[in-house]
């Protein structure tokens, strides 16, 4: 039977990419967070996670730590541009009194350049305020809009700043030790309990694949296809002029 | 005669035009970056901090990761780092997932990150199926110390690779503990030998 043959367009469902929808809002120069460990010889258990985000010479900040003794917890950024920036090694411990003091750690990681305050100041001044601190086993809050020095920023960006959470709990001797930050204060208090150097972010995606199963188009079955119909269209043209003379 | 040519070239065509079954990808596309909480102001006076309440684990390296819904159940994870060029490092091994031991670590404060790839030349990686995995799957994280991290995932998007959203991603996001899975996706560009996308999945700890 003769019948007209009708090429019907072929119309291709390619993926479509959403548009990019930009939001208004200034992005952050970069980010950095630090894995807080015990610090070697005063025996904390504990272990928490900093994150710190820089926007021109403004940080905001994230701790979380658990597993802590009782009581307050300073925290600070520390950096100093002639430390080794990282967190105190055995080696530290001068004196032998069995105890890594905060003064021992500054060649690791420098002096006080940010408290972690929750209210008011966040400037060095404040390093021993314990009331503006956390407190217990558990500490978590984040706060946003602290100004820094702009060589922080940069130190914070580069991987040379330290985030230091003190206050441990001693037996024995060490628990009669002062600090050495203020004389009135036990050593327990304000000995460094966990450390944490803050590292950039990754940047960008992952190279996680090697196209061994991606999807491909079957060129022969167009070739194939393509043939095929123009076949059709020939033999119907012919039939259809058959038809009329 | 002409019908069975025509319908058969058409149907050749159309086969032809399908894609051969490659990695599943996962339904939402979405490119834009969440920003940072960091407010545009710059007044100079730091904002009271706000006290978070996240469950959280302590730190402890991952030794296996299991997502029954997509069949993946891998028995050791290696440790990954940065590149020079700061991207995330990926595995020699396509047959092993990686995790990113700069950050946190799966079930600690924070997004953690697991690596894997979809597939090697040959054939599929571990992750191959990670763009199939949907909101609400559950993503078990075994521990070193024996504890069991479990997440929910909550989202499974793909981004194109330059136009990364790393803030989204890697940044302090949500304020509490989180994980990413991160495989290739979208487009293969055989010059390159590079997938144009990633795909990530975001859970939460439960």
């Amino acid at each position: 039977m003769r019948r007209s043959m009708r090429l019907a367009p072929l119309v291709l469902a390619l993926p479509l990419a959403l548009p990019f929808i930009g939001v208004g809002t200034a992005y952050a120069d970069g980010s950095a967070s630090a894995n807080l460990t015990p610090v070697v010889v005063n025996g904390s258990t504990g272990s928490g996670t900093a994150m710190v985000t820089v926007t021109g010479n403004t940080i905001e900040f994230t701790l979380a730590a658990s597993g802590l003794a009782a009581g307050p917890h300073a925290a600070h950024i520390h950096f100093g541009a002639s430390a080794r920036h990282e967190c105190p090694a055995l080696s530290d411990e001068k004196d032998s009194d069995g105890r890594l003091s905060t003064t021992e750690g500054a060649p690791a990681y420098g002096a006080v350049v940010v408290s972690l305050t929750k209210t008011g100041d966040t400037s060095p001044t404040s390093g021993l305020a314990v009331d503006r601190f956390g407190s217990g086993p558990s500490i978590q809050y984040m706060r946003g809009g602290v100004t820094v020095a702009p060589e922080i920023a940069t130190a914070i960006q580069k991987g040379q700043a330290v985030v230091v959470v003190h206050g441990v709990s001693y037996t024995g001797a060490r628990a009669q030790a002062k600090s050495d930050l203020n004389p009135a204060l036990p050593a327990s208090a304000t000995d460094p309990a966990i450390c944490g150097v803050l590292s950039a972010s990754p940047s960008g995606g992952a190279a996680t694949g090697a196209g061994g199963t991606a999807p491909t188009q079957n060129e022969g079955l167009l070739a194939l296809g393509g043939v095929g119909l123009l076949a059709a269209a020939g033999t119907g043209a012919f039939a259809a002029r058959r038809a009329r003379s | 005669m002409t019908v069975a040519l025509g319908v058969a070239g058409t149907a050749a065509v159309i086969v032809g035009l399908q894609p051969s079954a490659g990695p599943p990808q996962p339904p939402v596309s979405a490119s834009a970056s969440t920003p940072s909480p960091t407010s545009a102001l710059t007044s100079g006076r730091a904002r009271d901090a706000v006290g978070l309440s996240a469950k959280f684990l302590s730190r402890s390296r991952p030794v296996a990761i299991a997502i029954a819904s997509i069949g993946v159940d891998a028995k050791t994870l290696v440790t990954l780092g940065k590149q020079a060029d700061g991207s995330l490092q990926v595995p020699t091994d396509f047959g092993k997932a990686g995790w990113y031991t700069d950050g946190p670590a799966p079930g600690q404060f924070g997004p953690a990150v697991i690596v894997g790839h979809v597939d090697s030349a040959n054939g599929p990686g571990i992750f191959y199926k990670l763009g199939a995995l949907r909101p609400g799957a559950t993503v078990n994280v075994r521990r070193a110390d024996g504890s069991t991290a479990r997440f929910s995932v909550d989202m499974v998007a793909r981004y194109p690779k330059d136009r990364f959203p790393t803030n989204t991603v890697y940044g302090d996001t949500t304020q509490r503990a989180e994980l990413r899975l991160i495989t290739c996706g979208g487009g293969f560009d055989r010059k390159t030998g590079h997938y144009l996308d990633n795909v990530v999945a975001f859970a939460h700890l439960l």
